[in-house]
């Protein structure tokens, strides 16, 4: 009866096991996908993020000088009545300049030169490009960038919200009236529905329809868009940054890319992920996988226990 | 009571005298005989969600306005077949957990057949007289792969737009008549005149289940009528079967796999997400989104067209789009008619037409083991190429050299497989005691000074008793007053 | 053949091999109503999480606990507490004894097969109406699901029946996807539009992309095309490109600025935008059709003609 004695005791065990396995794998997925939660299905205005200009990054400095805050809500107020764009454009204080070219000396002119003029083959020419675009570059934390040869990829800031203005200030003062300018935008009110048509007529094609970003040719690729903030993705539309078409007032009007900021921010970085764990974003790769390792896997376990393996 | 019921239908019917071989008809207990048993209840639960996403599902390409509860999409243009797959998944109660049900049977379905027949195959479970069995079954495969696509491709969403998009330009590249079967299905030139989604769900939804269920009977079928096979053991002869009767052991342990399987597949419903269309959006043919693949039954052509290169042949006025037509309808019908003949491929080497109902081990068929690890290469090779953009992103590595590295891994990796693989055989076959539990060397040392190493006895568990099988006992002598008392719970004799 | 096995003597009850696999059977008995207790309470709960209508994930995890609970109990009822065997069953001959072959064989060759010979006119007429009737039942069956496709660009097809046409006409307007009129000045440099022939808004062959490659004047040189691309094509630093892929017709959506490619992402073939988007590297075999455009005296952007070839991916009547 050796045989019998064998097969309860691998029994014994086997049981509690597979429950065991099935109920850690299906907690495992319950509690991840917790954390992630918008309110999409139900709520019926847009998620409102308003960023006072400077927009406000966790962990900065919130103290803003109040030239700086009161114009754009005297502007916001003056406008109101015709312009419901979401999106007003204001100077930057002719205070910041100063200090703006004390940063950049130390920081920026190694490369793209004191008078912001570039360096062949090694720094582009920032004259002309406009405050907004200096702000997409520094406040994504692609630059100061520490190896040119490769994309600029997006890390934490190396400036605070005011830092980053004034070096914008700058760059902006060598070209007054050209190029970007840093945008502020209210989200608030915004139309999601264009904003996710517009979305996917002009932007999934790189950012994919989910905002994870893909790989492109030559080496470059499309960052994710899901730590992107209303303001940058303003001034990625309007700038074009590196890759990147640029989007003109004339393609995508103000109104539009506030609708698309808001659809980025609001519902791409918040997405509905009704029905589980989202996997990644990245369609049916991630499916697949997670179908043939957990759904047959498990299944082949089962088999496992209920058959003899001798 | 019993009694009665069973003769009042065996006096209309006379199953008694068939149905009691058929419940005394033996299982082998080998775990991996369990394998097509996940596919067969996986599509069990296919065809119960499928019921229910039917009662919702609007087939119809007609635009509407969406007014559903998903507030990005509120009043955008959609058909009304996105428009009830978004309502299934937040309007319906139950419905997002039916729908992603569906889809992840869909997944474990065609997985379990491929795991299943891999078994078949590398066990030569395939041989002479089951070559019939093998060819229904790849029938199952490819029509399985098919309907999943169909399905796939109903909710009208931009990815599975996509997808439909590409299957109407490789239907065009067929050289004579491409164009004459795109229009024809499509109802005219891309996207053609609405029909599609209504045509590829009477497809999906009736013939082309219609024709698995028919072909699922004639597996099953065969399987009773031929018995199944088994591995070499105490016992287990060519003209047996050893196992455990269809009623009630196996009948139990199935009934109760059925249910493990729903509860996996209904699981992952639940906690994992799959399709997320209301993410995606609606289909239009001139918006596109990046990291876009069909699902992971599909995903070897898609990785094989994309590693193609750009031969178009051109000449005598016309056009054979060869970049297309190679990867896409030549390469997977040459590899379903390799599945498809493979029996007569091995009959043709070997002229062996003996029955065989003992399996083989892989080893000791290195040719034939080394062929399909050669052909998993291949199609592992293509379905990961499938993916060169999310692992070029994931690894941050050039695109390019990505696809590169794939153009030269997937004609490369199947002749390392092979030869691989046939000297792994060679190697297993010629040592002694694979497979088998190594025993303690014990090492002593003899009076004279000399060392000496013996082998250990069989420690125990090692080597186990078996009983010796006996034919399914027709009565049990419950006459025996002593054992009648036990009334029910029988004795253990230890 | 049930004879034989009806004769076997009857088992008695304490044979081995009728015996539970297990050696405690009440305690295996115990767990397997305990699984499927949890099994039952798993349905119950589902039922109540579907009455007070909460997530996905608790009628997933109820229905999920409830098959598993009832699974695993059934499973250990089959496996630990029900006969252990083993138990064997003969095989018998697949094939039929050779005098029943050899009168079915007798049957087909001998008795229909003569009738076959001798009435051959009769059969042969019998196969040709037969082959004809399917002919007719498929005639029907594949005729009327679609238009024919028109041969070629003989200006009586439509997009919906031709591979060969586009909306694209000389003068044709063109505007986005809103059926808003692009002007001149709508695009900045390194701008991208997806356009189509007004009234057409959306049609998937006229789909076609329109890029600003250069900041050019009406009397400025040309931006400069490589060829297969043509110079006279651009208008103002613009050019226009038809949008499918000539791979497998995905919408090459996706513009790389700083290196001027156009990538689809379908299967990433790579067209470069100032050769006249020849392939450079991926399955694509062609370049992608360049449209012809031009600027009005108001700065209304028109096509200046149609394409000169068939868009999208290669087909057998393509010359």
């Amino acid at each position: 009866m050796s045989k019998t004695a064998r097969r309860s005791v691998t029994a014994r065990l086997a049981a509690p096991a597979a429950l065991v396995g099935v109920v850690a794998v299906f907690s495992f997925v319950a509690f991840s996908s917790g954390s992630a939660q918008a309110d999409t299905t139900t709520s019926t205005t847009a998620p409102v993020t308003v960023s006072t200009l400077p927009d406000a990054q966790p962990g900065t400095v919130q103290a803003v000088p109040t030239a700086v805050s009161a114009e754009p809500s005297a502007s916001a107020t003056a406008d109101s009545a015709s312009n419901h764009s979401g999106i007003y454009y204001t100077d930057l204080p002719a205070s910041f300049i100063k200090p703006g070219q004390a940063l950049f000396a130390a920081n920026c002119s190694s490369c793209h030169g004191s008078e912001a003029n570039g360096k062949a083959g090694v720094a582009p020419n920032l004259q002309g490009l406009g405050a907004g675009t200096v702000d997409f570059w520094v406040s994504t934390g692609r630059m100061p960038l520490a190896n040119t040869s490769v994309q600029a990829i997006r890390k934490p800031p190396r400036f605070d919200r005011i830092q980053t203005l004034e070096i914008a200030a700058f760059v902006q003062s060598l070209t007054p009236g050209q190029g970007t300018q840093v945008p502020l935008v209210r989200t608030a009110g915004a139309d999601l529905e264009n904003g996710n048509t517009l979305f996917t007529l002009n932007c999934a094609a790189c950012h994919t329809i989910s905002g994870a970003g893909d790989a492109l040719a030559e080496g470059a690729y499309a960052p994710s868009l899901h730590l992107a903030t209303p303001t940058q993705v303003v001034e990625a539309i309007r700038s074009g940054p590196g890759n990147m078409p640029h989007f003109g007032p004339g393609n995508i009007t103000n109104t539009e890319a506030r609708d698309i900021a808001a659809y980025v921010t609001g519902v791409l970085q918040h997405p509905n992920d009704a029905g589980g764990v989202g996997l990644g974003g990245i369609g049916p790769v991630g499916e697949g996988f997670v179908g043939l390792l957990i759904g047959v896997g498990l299944l082949m376990l089962v088999c496992f226990w209920i058959g003899d393996r001798a | 009571m019993i009694d009665k019921s069973l003769n009042w239908i065996d006096d209309r019917l006379g199953v008694a005298k068939g149905g009691r071989s058929f419940l005394d008809k033996i299982f082998p207990d080998h775990w991996s005989f369990m394998l097509g048993e996940i596919a067969l209840y996986s599509f069990i639960v296919l065809l119960g969600t499928g019921v229910f996403l039917t009662l919702y599902f609007v087939p119809s390409a007609h635009e509407i306005v969406y007014h559903g509860s998903y507030v990005p999409l509120r009043g955008q243009k959609v058909s009304e077949a996105y428009a009830s797959t978004v309502g299934l998944s937040f309007d319906v109660r139950s419905g997002l957990l039916m729908r992603q049900a569906h889809h992840w049977a869909a997944d474990i379905f065609l997985g379990a057949i491929a795991v299943h027949m891999a078994r078949v195959f590398f066990t030569g479970a395939f041989r002479k007289p089951r070559e019939l069995n093998w060819v229904v079954g790849v029938l199952m495969l490819i029509l399985g792969v098919v309907n999943g696509f169909l399905g796939y491709s109903l909710p009208d969403d931009l990815v599975s737009g996509t997808g439909i998009r590409i299957a109407y330009s490789i239907m065009e590249s067929i050289p004579l008549v491409g164009s004459y079967l795109a229009f024809f299905l499509f109802g005219g030139n891309y996207p053609g005149s609405g029909v599609i989604i209504p045509r590829f769900f009477v497809l999906h939804v009736l013939i082309v289940p219609a024709i698995l269920v028919g072909l699922l009977a004639a597996h099953l079928g065969l399987l009773v009528k031929q018995k199944h096979t088994q591995f070499p053991g105490k016992g287990k002869t060519e003209s047996n079967v050893v196992g455990s009767p269809m009623f009630p052991t196996f009948m139990a342990k199935t009934t109760g796999f059925l249910f493990m399987t729903s509860a996996v597949i209904f699981g992952l419903g639940g906690f994992a997400q799959i399709n997320p269309i209301w993410q995606f959006g609606q289909y239009e043919p001139y918006q596109i989104s990046y990291a876009v693949q069909p699902d992971w039954y599909m995903g070897w052509l898609d990785g094989a067209a994309r590693i193609m290169p750009s031969w178009e042949w051109v000449g005598y006025g016309h056009t054979i789009p060869l970049e297309i037509f190679l990867p896409a309808v030549i390469f997977p019908g040459l590899i379903f008619n390799i599945l498809l003949a493979w029996p007569l491929i091995e009959w043709y080497k070997t002229k062996d037409s003996n029955y065989h109902n003992l399996l083989d081990r892989p080893r000791d068929r290195p040719k034939r083991t080394a062929a399909g690890a050669a052909m998993l290469a291949l199609l592992f090779g293509v379905f990961f190429a499938s993916s060169t953009d999310v692992m070029a992103n994931f690894f941050q590595l050039p695109l390019m050299d990505v696809l590169w590295f794939f153009r030269f891994f997937v004609p490369l990796a199947p002749i390392v497989a092979y030869f691989i693989t046939f000297k792994i055989c060679h190697e297993m076959r010629d040592a002694e005691n694979i497979g088998k539990r190594k025993r303690a060397l014990i090492v002593s040392r003899t009076t004279d000074g000399e060392y000496v190493t013996a082998e250990s006895a069989p420690r125990p568990g090692d080597g186990h008793e078996e009983l010796e099988a006996m034919p399914v006992p027709t009565f049990i002598d419950t006459t025996d007053p002593e054992l009648a008392t036990a009334a029910g719970v029988r004795r253990v004799i230890r | 053949m049930s004879d034989n096995k009806l004769s076997p003597p009857p088992a008695t009850l304490d044979d081995p091999h009728l015996q539970p696999a297990t050696k405690n059977p009440q305690r295996m008995q115990n767990l397997a109503i305990l699984a499927m207790v949890v099994g039952m309470l798993g349905f119950i709960a589902f039922i109540w999480v579907y009455w007070i209508n909460a997530s996905n994930e608790w009628e997933a995890g109820t229905l999920a606990v409830g098959m598993l609970g009832l699974g695993v109990g059934t499973i250990a009822w089959g496996k630990y507490l029900m006969p252990q065997g083993p138990f064997v069953e003969e095989r018998h001959d697949f094939h039929s004894s050779e005098p029943e072959r050899a009168a079915f064989n007798a049957a087909i060759t001998g008795r229909g097969g003569l009738e076959v010979k001798r009435r051959g006119l009769l059969l042969g007429v019998f196969a040709v109406a037969g082959g004809i009737m399917t002919l007719a039942l498929a005639v029907p069956g594949i005729r009327s699901l679609g238009p024919k496709p028109a041969k070629s660009d003989d200006n009586q097809g439509s997009t919906e029946n031709s591979l060969f046409t586009t909306n694209w006409k000389k003068g044709t307007k063109i505007v986005t996807v809103d059926g808003r009129q692009v002007m001149v000045d709508d695009l900045e440099v390194g701008g991208v539009l997806t356009v189509f022939p007004q009234g057409f808004e959306g049609s998937s062959p006229d789909q076609v992309i329109l890029i600003r490659l250069a900041q050019l004047g009406p009397n400025d040189p040309p931006y400069p095309i490589s060829p297969p691309g043509h110079t006279s094509y651009g208008v103002q630093g613009y050019v226009a490109y038809s949008k499918l892929c000539t791979h497998l017709g995905c919408p090459v959506g996706l513009y790389q600025e700083r290196t001027q490619q156009l990538v689809c992402p379908c299967h990433q073939s790579i067209f470069n935008v100032n050769s006249g988007a020849i392939p450079e590297f991926g399955p694509a075999p062609r370049p992608l059709p360049q449209l012809p455009i031009t600027v009005d005296a108001t700065g209304q952007m028109r096509a200046n003609g149609g394409f000169d070839q068939a868009v999208g991916p290669g087909f057998w009547e393509r010359p």
